[in-house]
């Protein structure tokens, strides 16, 4: 036991430097960014970096925005993600194959490479999309899929449950394998068919997971900035236009360092204050 | 015998330090960030003349401008960098993070040899800061196999307006997704050139001449704007224009799709590379216009970040980078692109083709985008004004009166 702990020590030494150097980073990050929202260009202190976000348009835009792009895209993941694991749960034989095809390809496709296809896919001149949808006959003419605002918008957050279901469907295969089949194999005798065992035992069972899962996603795809990025820029008009684009466009673009600041720290506290709940809830139903 | 290892190593240090800080970096971004060997070949000639080491660093365009932003705001910046010509010179200027340059290019004779509308560019507050060294302008590219299945002659094309509507209806077939010409939509830096190109060929102007407020809200702006517009919207000669640009439609037009579109001089290795069938079947010509000739300039300035050690040995490469022989070299190796230096225009045997002949007629039509720190902002409002119109979100004489009311709270703060 206390060799035990004793290797422990050394390897907490061993990596102590690393994690200061983490832990200091993430402080000097933070300060920075918050210095930089209380303070003008020159220096000194003011509040007119938060006030001017709160009277930009824009910005009241991109929160309704990203109310949409995170509404849309958890909910599509995590149902796809439900179903897929559902689907492989049930076949044991080549199971290794279909898991790495369906659920690691496009997760592992970078997110640059995976905007390009989209947008590529999407294409109203060449996009592939388009042409299996006039050959199967559901759609007459090509269709502009990224042409008009509430377009992009549905079609970024279809892109975006593509590439993110995957995660979802590998946390809930994990959480349907911990389930016990004794507890099915009893309902069964019990007489319950296979529509009541799912709504009373798996997803019973499996409610820690979604909930873990669903705090990340939603977590992840309010930061979730290169599909928008590459597939839109944001546009057209203010149409995809999130709060994470608009921090990169003030920054960057325009070159307001501080408002950017101060937007990002209050996206930063909104992240903040959802994951606190998550984590009381989950904690609360674990003491349980 | 351990002490006398440490005072070695000690050394060896402070050694490799003092050589570190002979060394001067200099960061390419853009175009030319591809062309390895020869940046290798010039500046290795500099090296052997002057006896200082050079440091280069290519980037690509997509992530130079982030990386310089960065590197400039730790003040960490190389010694020498380029700069887009499309305002950021001001903008990096207004911020304190480049060096003056207004008497180093006093005591330089290659200054005048640079084109006279370039300099705008790099000014800021009346002093300069900035060599710009390479240069282009926007023109008409089209294709001329296209005309000729039209029944348009290939060496003639459109010079006004109305020619170019005429024009583009002939070629246009939007049931084979065949259009004759490209109007540029996207949220991206290309829509507000091309509006400038077509604001500046109706007789308007952006800004006001000292830049203090939006200059556009006039008829002339207007009728641009609805022109611009209506190729897509009542003309129908253009595809979906808010999906595309002009990159896009340089590369449809390889394919015989698009037959006329924004391009430049940088468009030529691209779209041969793009389809190489197409080398001898499509051409450049100055951009059809409402009223008078225009264009819209583009290119890149050597500036130096004050955060520079070395600022001296850095405008000493500046100038030798910029003399008429390093173009010369470059121009024989490369072809292209067009140097700001106008002897090397006019003397390089390369550039006396026709297609560059009409890339030096159209350049002293070109103007400059608003050298401000504002100008990416206010190219935002000008690329919404566009997209509202073509979206139907409002008529070109409301999206122009909110455009203009936008920009002026803009440049007013």
């Amino acid at each position: 036991m206390s060799k035990i702990a004793r290797e422990e020590k050394t390897a907490f030494r061993m990596i102590l430097p690393y994690l200061l150097i983490i832990v200091l980073l993430f402080i000097f990050l933070i300060g920075s960014n918050i210095y930089n929202s209380f303070t003008t260009e020159e220096g000194k202190f003011t509040l007119q970096n938060y006030s001017s976000v709160f009277t930009d348009p824009v910005v009241g835009r991109a929160i309704i925005n990203t109310g949409v792009w995170v509404l849309g895209s958890v909910i599509g993941q995590l149902l796809l993600g439900l179903l897929v694991a559902l689907l492989l749960n049930e076949s044991t034989r080549g199971q290794i194959i279909f898991r790495s095809i369906i659920l690691i390809l496009p997760w592992a496709t970078l997110d640059i490479v995976a905007g390009v296809m989209w947008k590529w896919m999407y294409n109203d001149m060449y996009g592939v999309l388009n042409d299996v949808l006039v050959k199967l006959h559901i759609i007459n003419d090509y269709i502009p899929w990224l042409g008009s605002e509430n377009m992009a918008m549905m079609s970024v957050i279809i892109a975006n449950i593509w590439k993110g279901f995957c995660l979802s469907g590998m946390f809930f295969l994990a959480g349907l394998q911990t389930i016990s089949p004794e507890l099915y194999e009893a309902a069964e005798i019990d007489g319950a068919n296979s529509f009541k065992r799912f709504w009373r035992i798996t997803i019973p069972q499996l409610k820690p997971v979604i909930m873990t899962t669903l705090m990340l996603t939603i977590i992840w795809t309010i930061n979730y900035f290169p599909l928008i990025y590459i597939m839109t820029g944001g546009g057209p008009g203010y149409g995809t236009e999130t709060v994470v684009t608009y921090i990169y466009k003030l920054g960057f673009r325009f070159l307001q360092f501080n408002k950017s600041a101060a937007l990002s720290n209050i996206l930063f506290i909104a992240i903040f204050a959802i994951a606190f709940v998550f984590l009381r809830n989950i904690t609360k139903e674990e003491a349980r | 015998m351990r002490k006398s290892t440490l005072l070695v190593l000690l050394m060896l240090v402070v050694l490799s330090f003092t050589a570190v800080s002979q060394v001067i970096n200099i960061w390419i971004g853009g175009q030319v960030a591809e062309l390895d060997e020869t940046w290798n070949m010039i500046v290795g000639k500099f090296e052997k003349e002057t006896g200082i080491k050079v440091e280069v660093q290519l980037f690509g365009f997509d992530i130079y401008y982030d990386k310089l932003l960065t590197a400039l705001q730790a003040g960490q910046g190389p010694d020498l960098a380029f700069a887009d010509l499309g305002g950021w010179v001001p903008t990096f200027a207004e911020k304190g993070w480049l060096a003056p340059m207004g008497s180093l290019l006093d005591s330089w004779d290659g200054t005048d040899e640079i084109w006279p509308n370039l300099w705008p560019t790099v000014l800021h507050n009346g002093e300069r800061y900035g060599l710009p060294w390479y240069t282009d302008c926007r023109l008409l590219l089209y294709n001329q196999t296209m005309f000729d299945q039209a029944g348009l002659d290939r060496n003639n094309p459109p010079e006004t307006w109305e020619e170019m509507v005429f024009q583009a209806v002939k070629l246009t077939d939007a049931s084979k997704r065949v259009f004759g010409y490209g109007v540029s939509g996207t949220k991206t830096e290309h829509t507000t050139l091309a509006y400038i190109i077509f604001l500046y060929g109706a007789g308007g102007q952006l800004l006001t001449d000292d830049y203090s407020a939006a200059a556009f809200n006039t008829p002339e702006g207007l009728r641009a704007l609805k022109f611009y517009t209506d190729l897509a919207l009542t003309y129908g000669v253009s595809p979906n224009a808010v999906t595309y640009n002009e990159d896009d439609y340089r590369n449809m037009m390889a394919q015989n799709r698009v037959a006329m579109a924004v391009g430049g001089p940088w468009s030529f290795p691209l779209i041969e590379t793009a389809n190489p069938a197409i080398v001898n079947n499509y051409s450049v010509s100055i951009h059809p216009y409402g009223a008078a000739p225009a264009s819209v300039l583009g290119g890149w300035a050597l500036v130096i970040p004050s955060a520079s050690k070395n600022k001296e040995n850095a405008w000493e490469l500046a100038k030798y980078l910029t003399s008429f022989d390093t173009w010369m070299t470059w121009i024989e190796a490369k072809g292209g692109p067009m140097p700001t230096r106008q002897d090397v225009c006019f003397a390089a045997p390369v550039l006396q083709d026709p297609k560059w002949k009409v890339i030096f007629d159209t350049f002293p039509h070109a103007v400059s985008r608003p050298p401000i720190p504002q100008y990416p902002q206010v190219s935002e409002q000008i690329q919404i004004m566009i997209q509202d119109v073509l979206l139907g979100k409002a008529t070109p004489e409301n999206a122009i009166k909110i455009a203009e009311a936008n920009v002026n709270a803009i440049l007013g703060k």
